[in-house]
């Protein structure tokens, strides 16, 4: 009887540490990586935002725009003396399935223009992409100019590229985990297809990847 | 019968003391704090500071109140969105920062403890944007917090944590400058928090932090 209780109780003690260290406590639900390869070498993935389901939040200054406008939190006055804009987003891969979270920070104040984007994949790690920067309200302008006025809902198609492919000034900065050691480029393409009397967009961001092991 | 009955004896007795094994484990304890002096402070207060807080419904905890602002999809249902406005020493606000957290795959109760992947972005105005990757170790805020809310344990506080564990060396996070005049600066980052408020009928916390940046250069200094 005593060899009974000394087995059951380091089975007992034993299985709880067991389980304390190899039960996968921090695994995420994984979908397959949309990833495709490229002619040259590096491979390509394309992040997809939907309007407005995928907008979580946003805060910014008025001077950044439509965006910074409508459903955005006030800012400390002593954070919008310079054009300031953030936003948060829900993420898709290329098949329209939500993988992640992302969030987005654009500055348009002379000393410190940029953009720069957050993505985060819980089962694969994060991507930081650095961009120069949209001029102030650019988004704004390209909806007037298709016939857009604040306050009346639109309905139509219109495509800015806030950076564009090719270009070498659009980067993959940094990235964890799966994507440790990587760089790139990348492309961030907005397609607006309305614009409710509220203010509220509709449509897609693409944001496309390139990307290949650093040396 | 008798056999059996001593076998369940042996097996929960086992099972409390490897509990308390895991509750007490010194492998799971927070680093010991940097005595690197911080390029610059910024510092933020709980709740009163957040811009926006979103949490994955599998780590919203159980019995706080209704929310319909959560990630609802099975991929991101481990995760949470902060964002906050970080003061400077003057307490005036200087920055804006995002968070975006996901539970660690690297989590291990007996080990490393509770880990979560913490990327921040922030912005300084009229300076630019700093990334930010930590993994920081939220065991022991849990293991102190989860009794008070759930057992009604009396709290001891207020109580400081030093949750960033890594990646970088010394357990610290590693900072990458993206626009502005940080980019392509690097360097490390080390948050603080303490605890002042716990709430059990809400399930929330009152807190102070900071996070305290060094860059490999003294640029991030120039600009106090």
């Amino acid at each position: 009887m005593k060899f009974t209780f000394l087995f059951a109780l380091l089975f007992g003690f034993g299985g709880v540490l067991a389980a304390g260290h190899l039960l996968p406590w921090g695994a995420h639900v994984r979908l397959p990586s949309q990833t495709r390869v490229v002619a040259n070498g590096g491979r390509s993935e394309r992040f997809v935002i939907r309007l407005p389901v995928d907008r979580v939040a946003a805060a910014g200054a008025k001077a950044a725009g439509l965006r910074a406008e409508t459903g955005a939190v006030a800012l400390p006055p002593e954070l919008t003396a310079e054009p300031l804009l953030v936003e948060h987003f829900k993420l898709r891969d290329a098949g329209g399935n939500v993988v992640g979270l992302a969030a987005r920070h654009w500055s348009g104040d002379a000393k410190a223009a940029g953009t720069a984007w957050s993505l985060m994949i819980p089962s694969r790690g994060a991507l930081l992409l650095t961009a120069p920067g949209e001029a102030r309200a650019a988004l704004d302008a390209a909806l007037r100019n298709s016939g857009y006025s604040p306050g009346s809902a639109w309905t139509g198609e219109v495509r800015v590229a806030f950076a564009t492919e090719g270009t070498d000034t659009a980067v993959v900065a940094a990235g964890s985990d799966e994507f440790a050691g990587l760089d790139g480029r990348y492309s961030e393409l907005w397609t607006i297809t309305g614009v409710s009397d509220a203010g509220e967009l509709r449509g897609t961001i693409e944001i496309d990847t390139i990307t290949r092991h650093g040396s | 019968m008798k056999y059996a009955l001593v076998a369940v004896l042996g097996l929960l007795i086992g099972a409390a003391a490897g509990g308390a094994a895991i509750y007490y484990n010194p492998f799971t304890q927070p680093s010991p704090p940097s005595a690197d002096a911080a390029d610059r402070a910024l510092h933020y207060g709980l709740p009163g500071e957040v811009l926006g807080f979103h949490l994955g419904d599998d780590v919203v905890p159980p019995g706080s109140p209704k929310r319909d602002d959560v990630f609802w999809e099975e991929t991101i249902g481990r995760t949470a969105l902060l964002s906050l406005v970080l003061e400077d020493a003057h307490d005036k606000p200087a920055a804006i920062a995002s968070r975006l957290l996901a539970v660690s795959p690297r989590t291990d109760l007996l080990l490393s403890g509770v880990r979560v992947n913490d990327y921040w972005l922030l912005t300084i105005p009229g300076e630019g944007t700093l990334f930010l990757r930590a993994e920081s170790n939220v065991w022991p805020f849990l293991k102190e917090t989860l009794p008070v809310w759930y057992f009604g344990r009396h709290w001891k506080g207020p109580t400081d944590y030093r949750p960033t564990a890594g990646p970088g060396a010394g357990g610290t996070a590693v900072v990458v400058g993206a626009t502005g005049r940080f980019a392509g600066l690097e360097g490390s980052a080390v948050e603080k928090y303490r605890i002042t408020d716990l709430d059990p009928a809400s399930r929330s916390a009152a807190a102070t932090g900071e996070i305290d940046l060094r860059l490999a250069s003294s640029r991030v200094a120039a600009g106090r």
